[in-house]
């Protein structure tokens, strides 16, 4: 059963690595001081990357030891972090890791360094353990990665991506609308096919924007002026008129 | 609320040349405050130094008086021995900002990253030099300029914003907004970060209405300059209370001091809401 366990942090600790490598890869951390540079990340990753692919072909202890040193290292850096810099985030995910550095980080470290030490003797590599896998190993693996999901804020700035992938609509007031859109919005609509045949000109005097609505004015032949309100929300038309004196 | 230059001061009677082109008279007293780069005397008042003059709540005459301040807000892009070259946007200029010893151990505690990328905001005083720091105005920002938050996309007006509000150069009675449109005549900035604040897209000559939360005061304000550097700023205001992130609004000077705030402090923490419709 002990044996199970070890493997366990085996396989563990390699997915953790590969994916940290992934992230770091795909989604850089936006570019910062010390270890925050680019090319340190890169470096990183690629470090990560090689114990995550060793973790999984063989069972020699030097790299078991280099990845319980390497947990070890980056558990004190993210307490650092969380004492100098905690807004920096950590970057131990890329850019998936830009929330505030706290508790939950340092412990999730601090967890996975113990997992470490625990599958320094454990005996079979990453991928010897997977086709030997057991029931017990299934359950323990599931409950790790549940816990490492509850102490991981990666998580919910992954889905939110998937999510801001979807592009939900930003609010009228927030939502950037082109003046393309506008005039065309404005040129279809029935108020504009009331007036314009009274515009002075095709060029509009003013043009501005007021939260959900876009202002759109255009002098009238008869010294006056008219206002054109166009919606600006994403399935909303809507275009309003109004006729002012020139005084006002 | 008087701003200008001074033409003639006693211990009893400020005269100043308002920014309109008029004369102020301001009584003084024993009670009035002046800021010199810190706590000033009423000799700091000679002829040709530029003012911002409060009145008292409670008695005539002036309150507050402060001389010849600035600020200077954005993103470090040089450092030198004892000094910051900054880049204020597109709006304002790219200034250098002699920080002398004297303000360098203030300045650094609340700025810990003088780097360049980092954001800085210093309180300042005006010299023939250009801008000499006197303290930090706010502490800095946890973040580099080119990577603060952003509110999410589909994120919600609120009917009254909740942050912080801070001052910057400007003539008048007015304010910088930081999310000015950037199309046709509304003044924004196509580049300008949407902030950590949802707040409504407006337009120069747009009104909001600013209330300072810690002096209980409330006015109009009419926004006449884009505030797009503001937006980079997701810091907080702890004047009274810990504010939520953000920079709600940046204020001139007069519009500041007359809500309440005290410019040598940097900020205050404000609400602001928008009613649509109102534009001067």
């Amino acid at each position: 059963m002990i044996a199970a366990v070890q493997n366990t942090q085996v396989l563990l600790l390699a997915g953790v690595l590969l994916a940290a490598c992934l992230a770091k890869l795909v989604l850089p951390a936006p570019a910062g001081p010390g270890l925050r540079g680019r090319r340190a990340g890169v470096a990183v990753a690629v470090g990560e990357g090689t114990l995550g692919v060793a973790l999984l072909v063989t069972s020699h202890l030097s790299v078991r030891l280099a990845t319980s040193v390497a947990f070890a290292a980056a558990t004190w850096i993210v307490g650092e972090l969380r004492t100098r810099r905690p807004d920096d985030g950590c970057g131990c995910f890329g850019a998936l890791s830009t929330h505030r550095v706290d508790r939950r980080s340092v412990l999730r470290g601090a967890l996975f360094t113990a997992a470490a030490l625990a599958a320094l003797t454990a005996p079979h590599a990453g991928v010897a353990a997977l086709r030997n896998g057991t029931l017990l190993m299934g359950c323990v693996l599931a409950l790790e990665l549940a816990v490492f999901g509850m102490l991981s804020p990666e998580l919910s700035s992954f889905l939110d991506r998937r999510r801001l992938r979807r592009r939900p609509d930003p609010p009228c007031e927030r939502r950037h609308s082109p003046l393309d859109e506008t005039y065309r919005r404005l040129r279809s609509s029935a108020a504009w096919t009331t007036h314009e045949a009274a515009l002075a000109g095709a060029e509009p005097l003013d043009v501005w924007r007021e939260g959900c609505w876009r202002f759109v004015v255009y002098a009238l032949d008869d010294e006056r002026e008219v206002v054109f309100a166009v919606s600006t929300a994403a399935r909303d038309a809507t275009v309003r008129a109004a006729v002012i004196a020139t005084d006002d | 609320m008087v701003a200008g230059v001074v033409v003639d001061a006693s211990p009893h009677l400020l005269v100043v040349a308002t920014e309109g082109g008029g004369e102020a008279r301001v009584a003084m007293s024993e009670g009035t405050r002046v800021w010199d780069g810190g706590r000033g005397s009423f000799a700091a008042l000679a002829p040709g130094r530029a003012v911002v003059v409060r009145h008292g709540m409670e008695r005539p005459g002036a309150d507050r008086v402060w001389v010849d301040i600035t600020r200077v807000i954005g993103t470090i892009t040089a450092v030198g021995r004892a000094s910051v070259d900054v880049d204020q946007g597109p709006h304002r200029e790219a200034v250098t900002v002699e920080i002398p010893p004297k303000a360098m151990t203030a300045v650094l505690v609340r700025h810990p990253r003088l780097e360049p990328g980092h954001l800085v905001d210093v309180i300042c005083a005006v010299t023939p030099d250009g801008p000499r720091a006197v303290a930090p105005g706010t502490s800095q920002p946890g973040h580099r300029a080119d990577a603060s938050p952003q509110a999410p996309v589909d994120a919600r007006v609120a009917d009254v914003s909740h942050g912080s509000a801070t001052w910057f150069d400007g003539p008048g009675f007015g304010a910088a907004y930081p999310a000015l449109d950037g199309e046709g005549d509304a003044g924004g900035c196509a580049d300008a970060p949407p902030g950590c604040v949802p707040l409504p897209l407006l337009s120069l000559g747009s009104v909001v209405t600013v209330g300072n939360e810690c002096a209980k005061r409330t006015a109009e304000v009419t926004v006449v300059a884009c505030g797009c550097v503001a937006a980079r700023y997701c810091d907080r205001c702890v004047q009274c209370g810990t504010s939520p992130r953000g920079r709600l609004v940046e204020l001139t000077p007069v519009a500041f001091a007359a809500l309440g705030g005290e410019l040598e402090r940097g900020c205050f923490n404000a609400a602001l809401r928008h009613d649509p419709g109102v534009r001067a």
